[in-house]
């Protein structure tokens, strides 16, 4: 089988050890352009992973695994595209919201979101505003992805946003927010750019904004 | 309970729609609607974070929880299970505190200095996270006992309650009868689904620790209530905003039979069992039915697929629900009106034929405005009669 098709295959269903090792088959015997690995490889089984998410025809357990085995098998590709330049769709902070300690969707859309091509800067849990700030200052990101699971500790998305506001750093970026509680009223009621339900679908509005 | 003109006028409309509505106990209404029949009016269940419980004691001029249940003709008294005996939560240098698992926790503040502030205890380090073995697993030194629990006091704790209100078993929300949640908290929930995914054994292994305490602990504490329950609540979260988090062929996989196991020991002290979980779990219910359960809790209606109206037309002859008031958007957000619809819409949807306790898809969290509160329990009283 083409190789590509099988590293597409292997990431689809969350093969961690064989995506690393079919993407390396495919750069160092095979010496196939990493960015083709990357798109016609990486990128093509999660986009197949990411509409059965969509879908329900598959899981948090599979889409965790399918971002591991694209996040670690992206990794072979790296030192080569450090060399020959990254093909970068974008830079984005994330984090998940002062008070809130929840991660694991998080953690989902950072891989996604890499995945994709997108260069992410993960801030962690419980970011107060001044730390979001901050890394927007260092980082200057086309996007801010924020991050909650509970409603009171969504108000701190609100919060981080004036910090944005305040420090003249918003109209320099695009702000999505996601989580459990998380819906397109709640994303206008705090002047978010949007709002996605689940991580692929996040990736694809990011991917609009760039 | 304060005499206060503006409490008086507050409670006024709650005191006499209860008036004109209420002709049972609270127990009798509530088995009634378990048993599929009609009451008096709709049952009230009554979830709140201790923040609004205190807010609304506040607003009506009550002096206590007990007080403030009363009054707003909530049919439902929880127990919370056995007393503690076992060794002491160890504390930590960094100020966590292990609990039943051994898992430690800490106390995490949000919404500092605004009108919101409030205090979740998070989990701050899964033990067995970097383990790697089922040997390391079953190696490890914390997992709880049922004799670590003094069963003597449960009977009398519920005579406050039994015969006049429903008694539910209700257990903490660190140590509630679960399969999934205990594994999270003990290996994280990340590398939680990771395993369920990659590696089986672990799952397995985790999950017969978790429920061998289960199967162990819950026959001491049903027989410890001399048959003053009248419901039991276990509770595990199977469902995400949009969508299960796993699918049905691997809650077959790895939760079916203990779940129903947990349901049998409770049939076999004729108590009836709800099952808590949020988000959207539309494709488990037909498995949650065929394995035993009577009572389905949350019904979060922002979650997909969990619509009560669909609910009650494809499930109601054989399940009964508990829920349906959203706390994410309409509580916090909504007006007045916003709050009386979706009561009207939920009672007009499943109270017919009965098989519905009235409740909030979870605790009230401390966003919700106090006069929400009052519109939500004036509306349960309002359109709840029969």
């Amino acid at each position: 089988m083409d190789t590509l098709l099988k590293i597409s295959q292997y990431v689809e269903r969350g093969q961690i050890q064989e995506a690393k090792e079919a993407t390396r088959q495919a750069l160092n015997v095979e010496k196939i352009p990493a960015m083709e690995i990357l798109n016609k490889g990486l990128i093509a089984g999660l986009a197949v992973i990411g509409e059965k998410f969509s879908c329900q025809k598959a899981f948090v357990p599979e889409l965790i695994t399918a971002g591991m085995a694209m996040k670690e098998s992206l990794d072979l590709l790296r030192p080569v595209f450090e060399t020959s330049g990254a093909p970068s769709m974008g830079t984005v902070v994330i984090g998940t919201v002062e008070g809130d300690v929840h991660d694991v969707g998080k953690n989902i859309v950072t891989m996604m979101l890499q995945g994709a091509g997108f260069k992410v800067h993960d801030l962690g849990i419980d970011v107060p505003p001044e730390k979001f700030v901050e890394a927007v200052k260092k980082y200057q990101p086309d996007i801010l992805a924020l991050s909650a699971l509970y409603t009171p500790t969504r108000l701190a998305m609100k919060e981080t946003i004036k910090a944005m506001e305040d420090g003249a750093l918003r109209s320099k970026m695009k702000v999505i927010i996601g989580g459990a509680p998380i819906d397109q009223s709640f994303c206008d009621l705090i002047k978010a750019d949007g709002y996605a339900p689940d991580a692929p679908q996040a990736v694809q509005l990011c991917k609009t904004w760039i | 309970m304060k005499d206060e003109n503006i409490y008086v006028g507050r409670r006024q409309k709650i005191n006499e729609l209860r008036a004109k509505n209420e002709k049972m106990t609270p127990r009798e209404r509530c088995l009634k609607a378990i048993n599929f029949e009609e009451a008096d009016r709709v049952p009230i269940d009554n979830w709140m974070v201790p923040e609004i419980k205190k807010g609304c004691m506040t607003y009506w001029g009550l002096d206590s929880e007990a007080e403030l249940l009363d009054f707003l003709g909530v049919d439902v008294r929880d127990n919370y299970g056995p007393a503690y005996v076992g060794l002491e939560f160890k504390t930590h240098e960094d100020g966590t505190v292990e609990d039943l698992w051994g898992v430690r926790r800490r106390k995490v503040i949000y919404g500092k200095g605004t009108d919101h502030e409030g205090t979740y205890t998070e989990v701050s380090h899964s033990p067995m996270e970097h383990m790697k073995t089922v040997e390391e697993i079953n190696a490890y030194p914390r997992w709880p006992s049922p004799d670590w629990w003094d069963f003597s006091k449960v009977k009398e704790e519920c005579a406050v309650w039994h015969p006049k209100y429903f008694v539910l078993n209700k257990g903490d929300r660190l140590d509630r009868t679960a399969q999934l949640k205990p594994m999270m908290y003990l290996r994280g929930v990340q590398q939680t689904f990771i395993d369920l995914a990659t590696n089986p054994k672990i799952v397995e292994c985790i999950r017969d620790h978790v429920v061998n305490y289960f199967v162990n602990y819950n026959p001491k504490v049903f027989k410890a209530s001399g048959g003053a329950f009248d419901m039991f609540m276990m509770g595990d979260d199977m469902g995400g905003q949009s969508g299960p988090l796993i699918g049905v062929d691997m809650w077959r996989r790895y939760f079916r039979d203990a779940f129903r196991k947990y349901c049998d020991i409770a049939h076999s002290f004729d108590l009836k069992v709800m099952y808590h979980s949020c988000g959207d779990v539309y494709s488990l219910i037909p498995d949650f039915i065929e394995n035993g359960l009577d009572c389905l809790q949350s019904l979060q209606p922002t979650a997909t697929n969990m619509d009560i109206k669909r609910l009650k037309n494809e499930f109601g002859k054989d399940l009964s629900f508990q829920g349906g008031m959203d706390i994410q958007q309409v509580l916090p957000l909504g007006k007045a009106e916003d709050v009386r619809k979706m009561v009207k819409y939920a009672m007009d949807s499943a109270k017919k034929g009965g098989g519905y306790i009235i409740c909030t898809s979870h605790n009230i969290q401390v966003d919700t405005p106090i006069e929400n509160v009052a519109t939500l329990f004036e509306a349960y009283h309002e359109y709840g009669a029969y």
